[in-house]
């Protein structure tokens, strides 16, 4: 062990002060069981937000956008692979263990991933608002960050969500100039995804939220959705898309869009129970997960070397 | 399976710099990962990936900053006094 510290007064000192932890640290229990559930969340979305994403590989329109969303599906898988690294040397579970609970519906991953996208429209509402929350609380955590290697793993993790979100955007300025009918289309996906999108940051952060205290995340979710709210309301109207929130309004005082009262029932619910498309996405990559199993087998066997 | 660390270097400027870690069974599945995981966008030109457990790692305390040892350092602070003091005194 590097470093220990007596008591969590001791820690805490150390983390207010700037310190940050390694994956070899004695750091107190509660700390790693936090940092580790929420560094197993992130994998299993990027791991779920990937399959979605491979979902559309066949679909995608045009031979540029179709090599984009391999490029893409790799980077997600990529980020799926980085992260249950780092997630399984704090020695709470193993990779396997990771990947066999999510498979078997108990590990929670991102609100997004349990609801179907239906058509293009969907994905490219997907690929450009939820990419970019996603971007938006992964910049929040990479600022400040107490834990030493997902921070120094979000770097490139983020270098790569720039390139997607870019990508989300190119889509949907082509969408944002076509007919009418594809207009139609992406109005809709934005009547199915905006809200979801927004949710994905969760309700108001708790006041003593040990995720903020500990330093894993640095800005409360509230602050991060109003970032969000402010970015993207004024874009899509500049589309000519209506943003689909019926009280929303220009707060000329505070000079700020307000999205007004936000439903959450839909998220707890589908945290709780699962959403519309959980079981058949779940369903899915469990049913992946066991026809591969030789391509496991013949990569740990290692071609023979012993290994 | 083995857990390997990754290290890429760039351009021939910089020093290898430690990148992450990967799990693969052998040496050559280890290195094909690591371009796939950690060189998808030339972030480097060469790579090299260490069995964790060849790693040597050296205690802390045994690497403990020399505070004890100010000989070794030279902030340059008393040779600028000095030459300063030298310049005015020949004025």
């Amino acid at each position: 062990m590097a470093r220990s510290w007596a008591t969590m007064e001791d820690f805490e000192a150390f983390l207010d002060g700037g310190g940050l932890v390694e994956a070899d640290d004695d750091m107190p229990d509660a700390y790693r069981r936090a940092v580790f559930a929420f560094i197993e969340m992130h994998a299993n979305s990027e791991l779920m937000g990937a399959l979605t994403e491979r979902d559309w590989i066949p679909k995608t329109p045009g031979l540029r956008h179709k090599m984009a969303v391999l490029a893409k599906t790799q980077d997600e898988i990529g980020h799926g692979h980085l992260l249950y690294m780092i997630a399984a040397d704090l020695g709470v579970k193993t990779r396997t263990q990771m990947l066999e609970d999510l498979f078997a519906g108990k590990s929670r991953f991102h609100n997004v991933f349990h609801y179907r996208a239906v058509t293009w429209g969907d994905q490219v509402a997907i690929a450009f608002l939820v990419d970019a929350a996603a971007l938006i609380s992964q910049q929040a955590v990479f600022k400040n960050c107490s834990y030493g290697p997902y921070r120094r793993i979000l770097r490139r993790i983020i270098t790569e969500e720039g390139f997607h979100m870019r990508l989300g955007e190119d889509r949907m300025m082509r969408i944002a100039e076509g007919t009418a009918r594809q207009r139609g289309m992406f109005q809709e996906s934005l009547d199915r995804w905006f809200w979801p999108a927004l949710q994905l940051f969760g309700p108001d952060s708790v006041p003593d939220d040990e995720l903020l205290r500990w330093r894993i995340k640095s800005e409360r979710n509230e602050v991060l959705r109003d970032r969000w709210v402010q970015r993207f309301v004024p874009m899509l109207q500049s589309y000519g898309f209506t943003v689909p929130a019926p009280d929303l309004r220009w707060d000329t005082e505070a000079e700020r869009w307000d999205v007004g009262p936000i439903d959450w029932e839909p998220l707890r619910r589908t945290l709780a129970q699962g959403g519309p498309d959980s079981a058949r996405r779940i369903g899915e990559a469990a049913d992946n997960w066991q026809h591969t199993a030789w391509v496991r087998a013949a990569l740990s066997d290692g071609n023979g070397s012993g290994a | 399976m083995h857990v390997y660390e990754v290290f890429i270097k760039k351009d021939g400027r910089d020093e290898f710099r430690h990148v992450g870690a990967l799990e693969a069974a052998t040496d050559e599945l280890a290195v094909v990962l690591a371009r796939e995981g950690y060189l998808r966008r030339a972030e480097g030109d060469r790579v090299w990936v260490v069995r964790r457990d060849h790693v040597v790692v050296a205690d802390d305390d045994f690497v403990d900053p020399n505070a004890d040892k100010p000989h070794r350092h030279h902030d340059g602070a008393a040779v600028a006094d000095r030459r300063r003091a030298s310049r005015q005194s020949q004025q």
